[in-house]
């Protein structure tokens, strides 16, 4: 087989992934023709200030913008993706627009999962919907969110803090998925000092049929409001890879390079990545697998990627970062402050040996936290 | 001073008020910035060139508050002294 010179390059999805690995192919001497096709409207943007500081009804309404891209990619934005034709090595747009390529980089990302398709129910995920949940928060209405993960706690904290009523439901103790039963004590005691109803149900459906939708939980209550969020987790954009011989059981899946079928890789939300095959929907995950996912298409001796996931959320008053595998179980080992409070500084021993290291209001950097999950560190 | 600088010389601005200290930055160019013991980002190497760049372009890219830009020297020049 020979490898076929790679003259032009499109990249689907004009998010952070999108983004650096545009990036990354310039950074790593490619100069050929460079096409970004982007479904938003928009240039590529911070998603995790959507839910934090865009929120804030006094908060900065540039916090999400990114420096301006640099390397000089087409761009044709508003457009999406609705074929692709491994073979012929063409995708085809929404428009009937076909453009070939030589080399391909799938990053068309996810989108908010929703229960109903009543209009009322809002969701967060890009930036037109953050600018209208704003708007929303705005007049101070009676808010329910669903989801007790980081996202729906956010827009909680948010919504609390712009002056609303804020009920929150959700199938486990908030944040226990994700930080375990122990960092979820701590933000949902502030959550609830703050004023938040929390609503823990075993399982949770939006009834459609009204002017408004309704959640019912499955005791048989019922929570109307004037608005609804749902932060239920996200899909996959996989939908114009259907067809395309690439999906598995319905997924994508790249290997730990991002690759996906000769002259195809996949980076971020959109794809599982790596001998589980597991998605990783988080900011600092779409960017390393992006990197790694571009030099593979270019470089076929180029390393899998080794990267630990960190995550960062903002909430309730509190700041918390977190590397290692999640969520924890157990009692954490204390490194800072008193352990049931804020500022702390905590460590859980993994079953595997390996380290999680969680900050609550404890400013560090990244790196150090990193450190502290080897076994080096003692 | 831009005078004997290379023309393809860069410059890391922060824009402090904006820094969160999540150090994605230092952990993408290490040799360049670094948080200190308090978390404030310190840019060791302002002025970058050659390899350099792409490593400060990397640092700029990963932070998710967008307290970094890359600017031409000259450019960042210009910019400080219209302030």
């Amino acid at each position: 087989m020979t490898v076929r010179a790679l003259e032009r390059i499109v990249v689907v999805g004009g998010g952070i992934a999108g983004l650096t690995a545009c990036d990354t192919l310039r950074e790593r001497g490619f100069d050929g023709e460079l096409i970004v096709v982007g479904s938003e409207p928009h240039a590529a943007y911070s998603r995790p200030a959507l839910s934090k500081a865009l929120l804030k009804l006094d908060g900065d309404l540039a916090a999400h913008e990114l420096a301006p891209a640099t390397h000089g990619a087409r761009e044709i934005r508003g457009a999406s993706a609705v074929g692709l034709d491994v073979e012929r090595r063409t995708i085809s747009l929404e428009d009937g627009d076909e453009l070939a390529y030589d080399g391909l980089i799938i990053a068309s990302g996810s989108r908010a999962k929703r229960l109903s398709d009543h209009p009322g129910e809002l969701t967060l995920r890009g930036l037109d919907d953050a600018h209208a949940l704003r708007n929303r928060l705005a007049d101070r209405p009676d808010v329910v969110v669903l989801g007790g993960g980081v996202l729906g706690m956010e827009i909680a904290s948010g919504a609390v803090a712009a002056g609303c009523r804020v009920t929150l439901i959700a199938t486990s103790e908030p944040m226990s998925r994700q930080l375990g039963a122990h960092v979820s004590g701590i933000l949902t005691r502030s959550a609830r000092e703050r004023g938040v109803r929390i609503v823990v149900t075993a399982s949770a459906s939006v009834d459609a049929d009204g002017e408004r939708p309704v959640v019912r939980t499955s005791d048989g209550s019922t929570y109307g409001s004037d608005v609804l969020v749902s932060a239920v987790g996200d899909v996959p954009n996989t939908e114009w890879l259907r067809v395309s011989g690439l999906l598995t059981g319905g997924r994508l899946l790249a290997d730990g390079h991002g690759r996906v079928a000769p002259g195809v890789v996949a980076a971020g939300d959109v794809t599982g990545w790596g001998p589980g095959g597991v998605r990783t929907p988080l900011w600092t995950s779409a960017i390393e697998q992006a990197k790694a996912a571009a030099s593979a298409l270019l470089d076929p001796e180029a390393r899998a990627l080794r990267f630990q996931n960190y995550f960062w959320t903002e909430q309730f008053g509190h700041s918390v970062k977190a590397v290692g595998p999640l969520p924890v179980h157990g009692s954490p080992e204390v490194l800072v402050g008193g352990g049931d409070a804020a500022p702390a500084l905590l460590r859980w021993q993994g079953a595997d040996g390996i380290r999680s290291v969680i900050s609550i209001d404890h400013r560090i950097p990244i790196p150090r936290l990193r450190r502290l999950t080897d076994a080096a560190s003692d | 001073m831009t005078a004997i600088l290379k023309e393809d010389t860069m410059r890391i601005e922060l824009d402090r008020p904006r820094c969160e200290g999540h150090g994605l930055c230092e952990e993408a160019a290490p040799d360049l910035m670094h948080l200190d013991d308090e978390g404030e980002l310190v840019i060791d190497v302002s002025e970058v060139d050659g390899a350099d760049v792409a490593r400060a372009q990397a640092a700029v890219r990963v932070c998710p508050v967008a307290a970094l830009r890359l600017l031409a020297a000259d450019a960042a020049d210009a910019e400080a002294a219209a302030e």
